[in-house]
C-alpha cells in the first residue's frame, strides 16, 4: 500500500480523450455505397517499413499500416493509439505506456510492449541503417546516441517491457513535449517474427504483418499501392472506407486533370491554379495551414562582408513584401511570415514582433535608413550578391520577386543562381552560398522542432548563427514545464539578429471531393488516417 | 552468319565493362550523394547508412564488389532511394511494362505508317498523298509531351473513353494512349521514308522487267518492291526500338505507368548509383542485340549484305 502511495507520489498519469478514435459519422448520414478512396501521390514512397521511412507520402500509408502508442485527432491532439495512457515520473525521466489488450496484429497474434520494445531498437541499430535513426535520440532514448555511434549495443537502448501491455522509456533528459513525438512512424512496432521470416522483403504484400486499420494487398512501384480494411483491426468495427488507393502520378497538371475526369478522390493543386480552382470549385479546393515554414537564410560564416552587419540583415527583411510574395505570386492561402515559428504550432502564441506591426511603406523606409546607416545602398558602397535557390517555378518566382524588391527599394543588386536539388543541397550544407532560400516542415508539433534549427549546434543551421542567448534559451526549454516565454524571447532575438528572414508559412493546397468526409482540416502536421474519413452518398 | 552472330555478341563484354567503369566514375563526380538530403544526417547515422551499402569502401574496392555480384550472382546491387528494393526489383517490375507499351507502339508505328507510306507512294501527287503528308507533319510537330495530353482532354475528360493513366496491370484501356503518344511521331517518319523508298525503288528497271512479264501488281509491289523498299525503314527502326522498349521518361510520368523510364531520371536526380549503372548495362545490352536484330533482318532481305557477312 505504502509502495502504491509512493509510486502516485511521483507519477502522474496523463488520461487521453476517449471520444470516437476512427470515423465520426453523424446519425442519420446516407454512406456510399463504394467506400473506396483514391488519392494521388507525387513520389514513390522510399520505404513501407516503418522504422526506415523518410517521407511524408510514406508516412500515411503507415499510419494505415501499423498503429503506434498514439495517433492524433482532426485537431492534432494526442489520441489513444495502441496506448491508452502513460504515466510520466516526478522527474520526466521516465514515461510508461499502457498498452489496450484488445490490439492485434494482421495475422491474429496480440500487440505487445515487446513489438514496441523491438520496434524501437530496430530503429537505432546500426545493422539496420536507418536514416531516421536521429528521431529516437532526438526523443533523447536513453543510449539511443551511443547505440548509434556503435559505442553500445540496441539491447542498451532505455526501453523495457515490464509486462505484455506495459511499455517503459527512460530518457536521458526531460522532454516535456516526449508524448508528441509517439505518433511519428519511427516508433511504431515491429512484428520480430514477420521481419526474421521474411529479411527486407517483409514489407511486401503477403508477408506485411500490420497493426492499423488496413493491410497492404498490392504495391506496384511507381504505379500504385492498395490497402483494404483489416478485420483484426481493434476498432475496424468503427472503420468506414473499406479500399484506400494511393496513385503516383509524377505531373501536377495531370494529377488534376485526373482529379477532374473523376479518377482520383484528391489531388495536390498545381502551384498558382488555387484561386481559379477555389471559385470554379467552391467546396473542394482547400487550403489548410501546414507546419512549415520557408525562409532566406544569410551565410554568416563565409558570405558577404556586409551580411555581418545586422543593419544590413534588418533592411533586406523589412523590404520584403512578404503580402505581394504570397497574395500574387504563390496565390496559395500561404501565411505571411515575420517570425520563424508558424502560427499554427500548437501551444505556441506568436510574440510582438517590432516590424510585424508597420505597413510595408514604414519598413521600406526603415529599411533605407538602417541601409544607409551601414553604409550601403543608394548614395553608399554598392552591394551585390548571390542568392541560390534549388530548380523550381515557385522558388524561382519567389526570388525573382524579392530580388526586384531589393534593387527597386534598396539599391541592391541580387545574382540568381539556380542549382539542381542534390547540387543546391551540398552548396548550401557547405556554406558554398551567400543567401540561400530554406523551409522547413516540424517533426513534431512543438515550436523547438523550428527553433532548434538556429540553435549554434545544430546541423541544419545553414546561415551558421550562434547566439550564446539563443543556445541557452533553447536548452532551458527541453526541461522547462512552460517554454512559452523561453521560446517568445528566442523569436525576438532572431527579430533582432535577423540571422534569417522568415518570409511565410506554408499552407496545403489539395482537392478534395466533397463527399469525402472526416479530413482532419484542422490537423497542421496534415496526419491523415484513413480510418478517419468516410465517403457520404450523393 | 553465326560466326558473325556470335562475334558481334563477344564485343558486347568489353564495351559493357567499359561503359560500366565510364558510368561508375562519372557518378561519383557529380555533387551530392544518394544520402544528402534536406536534412543532413549526423555522422553516426551516416557512417551507418554508408556502411550497410558499401559506399564506404574506397572506390576500386566497391567497383570491384558490383561487378563481382553481377558476374557472379546477376545481382546489380540494392536501390538507395527505394530502401527496400534490388536494382534487380526495379527492372523485374519496370521493364515489363515498359516493354508493353514499347512493343504496342512499334506495331503501330508499322502498322499504321507502312500502309500510309505505301498508299502515298501509289498514289503519288493525289489526294491521299497529300493526306498522308498532311498527317506526318501534323504527327511530326505534336511531339509526345503535347499530344499526350491533347489525347488525355480528348479521350479522358471530354469523351470519357479511356482512362487518364495508370497501367492497371497492362488493361488494354491503359496501354493505348501511351503506346499512341509515344509512337506517333515515328509513324510519320516511317510513313514519309516508306513512301520515298518505294517510289524509288517503283522506278527500279526490275520492276519495269517484272511489269513487262506479266506479273499481276500486287505480286509485283509486295514481292518484289516492298521488301526493298523498307531496308532503310528497318534501319530507322533498330534504335528507335530500343528507345521504345527502355521507356519513355516523359510517357512514364505523365501516364504514371511505372515503366523503365522514370526510373533512370529519377535515380539520376537521387544519386541512386546503383539503379543508373543497372539501367544503363540492360540499355545497352538491349541496344546492342536491337542493332545485331536489325543487322540480322537486313541480311534476311538483303543477298548482298548476307553474303558480306559470311
Amino acid at each position: 500500500m505504502k509502495k502504491t502511495t509512493f509510486a502516485l507520489a511521483l507519477t502522474f498519469t496523463t488520461a487521453l480523450s476517449s471520444t470516437a478514435f476512427a470515423a465520426d459519422v453523424p446519425t442519420g448520414t446516407k454512406l456510399a455505397a463504394d467506400q473506396t478512396y483514391t488519392y494521388r501521390i507525387l513520389d514513390e514512397f522510399a520505404s513501407l517499413d516503418p522504422q526506415l521511412n523518410e517521407g511524408v507520402a510514406g508516412s500515411v500509408v503507415l499510419r494505415d499500416l501499423f498503429e503506434g502508442l498514439y495517433n492524433q485527432d482532426s485537431e492534432g491532439n494526442n489520441v489513444p493509439g495502441v496506448a491508452t495512457h502513460h504515466d510520466v515520473s516526478a522527474d520526466n525521466m521516465t514515461y510508461t505506456f499502457h498498452l489496450r489488450q484488445d490490439a492485434k496484429w494482421s495475422d491474429g497474434k496480440p500487440v505487445t510492449a515487446h513489438d514496441f520494445v523491438y520496434g524501437w531498437k530496430r530503429a537505432v541499430d546500426p545493422a539496420l541503417a536507418s536514416p531516421y535513426a536521429w528521431y529516437m535520440e532526438l526523443m533523447s532514448v536513453k543510449n539511443g546516441a551511443e547505440i548509434i555511434s556503435g559505442e553500445k549495443t540496441p539491447d542498451d537502448l532505455g526501453v523495457s517491457a515490464t509486462d505484455d501491455y506495459t511499455f517503459v522509456v527512460n530518457l536521458t533528459q526531460p522532454l516535456p513535449y516526449f508524448a508528441e513525438m509517439v505518433t511519428h512512424t519511427t516508433t511504431f512496432p515491429a512484428p520480430k517474427w514477420a521481419v526474421e521470416a521474411h529479411g527486407d522483403s517483409w514489407i511486401r504484400p503477403g508477408n506485411m504483418v500490420g497493426n492499423g486499420a488496413y493491410t497492404l494487398t498490392e504495391h506496384v512501384l511507381k504505379e500504385r499501392s492498395t490497402r483494404v480494411r483489416n478485420p483484426n483491426y481493434w476498432d475496424n468495427e468503427n472503420t468506414v472506407l473499406d479500399t484506400v488507393v494511393a496513385l503516383v502520378i509524377g505531373d501536377d497538371a495531370q494529377g488534376l486533370t485526373r482529379y477532374r475526369a473523376g479518377e482520383l478522390d484528391k489531388t495536390d493543386i498545381p502551384a498558382g491554379q488555387y484561386p481559379a480552382l477555389k471559385d470554379e470549385f467552391p467546396a473542394e479546393a482547400i487550403a489548410v495551414p501546414r507546419l512549415c515554414n520557408y525562409y532566406f537564410s544569410y551565410n554568416l560564416a563565409s558570405g558577404p562582408e556586409a551580411f555581418q552587419d545586422v543593419r544590413v540583415r534588418k533592411a533586406l527583411a523589412l523590404a520584403l513584401d512578404r503580402n505581394v510574395i504570397v497574395d500574387q505570386v504563390l496565390q496559395g492561402g500561404q501565411f505571411p511570415a515575420y517570425n520563424f515559428t508558424p502560427s499554427a504550432t500548437a501551444g505556441f502564441d506568436v510574440p510582438e514582433i517590432d516590424y510585424a506591426g508597420l505597413s510595408q511603406a514604414e519598413r521600406d523606409a526603415m529599411a533605407v535608413e538602417l541601409l544607409a546607416e551601414a553604409g550601403y545602398g543608394k548614395g553608399g558602397k554598392p552591394l551585390a550578391f548571390k542568392y541560390l535557390y534549388n530548380t523550381s517555378e515557385a522558388h524561382q518566382s519567389v526570388a525573382i520577386v524579392a530580388t526586384q524588391m531589393w534593387k527597386q527599394k534598396l539599391g541592391i543588386e541580387v545574382t540568381l543562381e539556380n542549382q539542381e536539388w542534390k547540387v543546391f543541397l551540398e552548396n548550401r550544407g557547405n556554406q558554398n552560398f551567400e543567401m540561400a532560400r530554406g523551409a522547413w516542415c516540424g517533426d513534431y508539433n512543438e515550436a523547438s522542432t523550428f527553433l532548434d534549427l538556429l540553435v549554434s549546434s545544430s546541423g541544419y543551421n545553414d546561415a551558421k548563427f550562434s547566439n550564446a542567448r539563443v543556445d541557452e534559451l533553447m536548452a532551458m526549454a527541453k526541461s522547462s514545464q512552460d517554454a512559452g516565454p523561453l521560446y517568445t524571447e528566442v523569436e525576438q532575438i532572431l527579430s533582432q539578429e535577423m540571422p534569417v528572414i522568415p518570409v511565410y508559412h506554408y499552407s496545403a493546397n489539395m482537392m478534395l471531393k466533397d463527399n469525402v468526409m472526416g479530413w482532419p482540416v484542422k490537423n497542421v502536421q496534415q496526419q491523415t488516417y484513413s480510418k478517419d474519413l468516410f465517403k457520404v452518398a450523393k | 552468319m553465326l560466326n558473325y552472330t556470335l562475334r558481334r555478341l563477344m564485343a558486347v563484354i568489353p564495351t559493357i565493362l567499359i561503359l560500366i567503369v565510364a558510368c561508375f566514375f562519372l557518378m561519383r563526380l557529380a555533387p551530392g550523394g544518394p544520402f544528402t538530403s534536406e536534412r543532413p544526417l549526423p555522422p553516426a547515422v551516416m557512417k551507418n547508412v554508408l556502411e550497410r551499402y558499401g559506399l564506404d569502401e574506397p572506390l576500386y574496392v566497391q567497383l570491384w564488389t558490383y561487378l563481382k555480384n553481377i558476374v557472379l550472382h546477376f545481382d546489380f546491387g540494392p536501390s538507395f532511394a527505394q530502401k527496400d528494393r534490388s536494382v534487380n526489383d526495379l527492372i523485374a517490375q519496370g521493364f515489363p511494362v515498359t516493354l508493353t507499351y514499347g512493343f504496342f507502339s512499334a506495331i503501330f508505328v508499322l502498322a499504321i505508317g507502312i500502309p500510309l507510306g505505301v498508299v502515298a507512294a501509289l498514289r503519288h501527287n493525289s489526294f491521299w498523298d497529300y493526306v498522308m503528308t498532311g498527317l506526318a507533319i501534323f504527327s511530326q510537330i505534336f511531339p509526345n509531351f503535347v499530344l499526350a495530353p491533347i489525347m488525355v482532354l480528348l479521350f479522358t475528360l471530354s469523351w470519357g473513353l479511356l482512362p487518364g493513366g495508370g497501367w492497371n496491370g497492362g488493361q488494354w484501356p491503359y496501354v493505348i494512349m501511351p503506346a499512341v503518344a509515344l509512337g506517333t511521331s515515328y509513324m510519320a517518319s516511317v510513313a514519309r521514308l516508306t513512301r520515298g523508298s518505294l517510289l524509288e525503288t517503283l522506278s527500279a528497271p526490275y520492276i519495269r522487267t517484272a511489269r513487262a512479264k506479266g506479273l499481276p501488281e500486287h505480286t509485283v509491289l509486295i514481292r518484289h518492291a516492298l521488301k526493298p523498299a523498307l531496308l532503310p525503314v528497318i534501319s530507322y527502326m533498330g534504335p528507335v526500338f530500343v528507345y521504345m522498349i527502355t521507356g519513355s521518361v516523359f510517357i512514364d510520368i505523365f501516364f504514371s505507368t511505372g515503366g523503365i523510364g522514370q526510373n533512370f531520371i529519377d535515380a539520376a536526380y537521387t544519386r541512386d548509383y546503383a539503379v543508373i549503372l543497372g539501367l544503363a548495362i540492360l540499355y545497352s545490352v538491349l541496344t546492342f542485340v536491337l542493332l545485331l536484330l536489325v543487322d540480322l533482318i537486313y541480311a534476311w532481305i538483303d543477298p548482298k549484305v548476307r553474303s558480306d557477312m559470311s
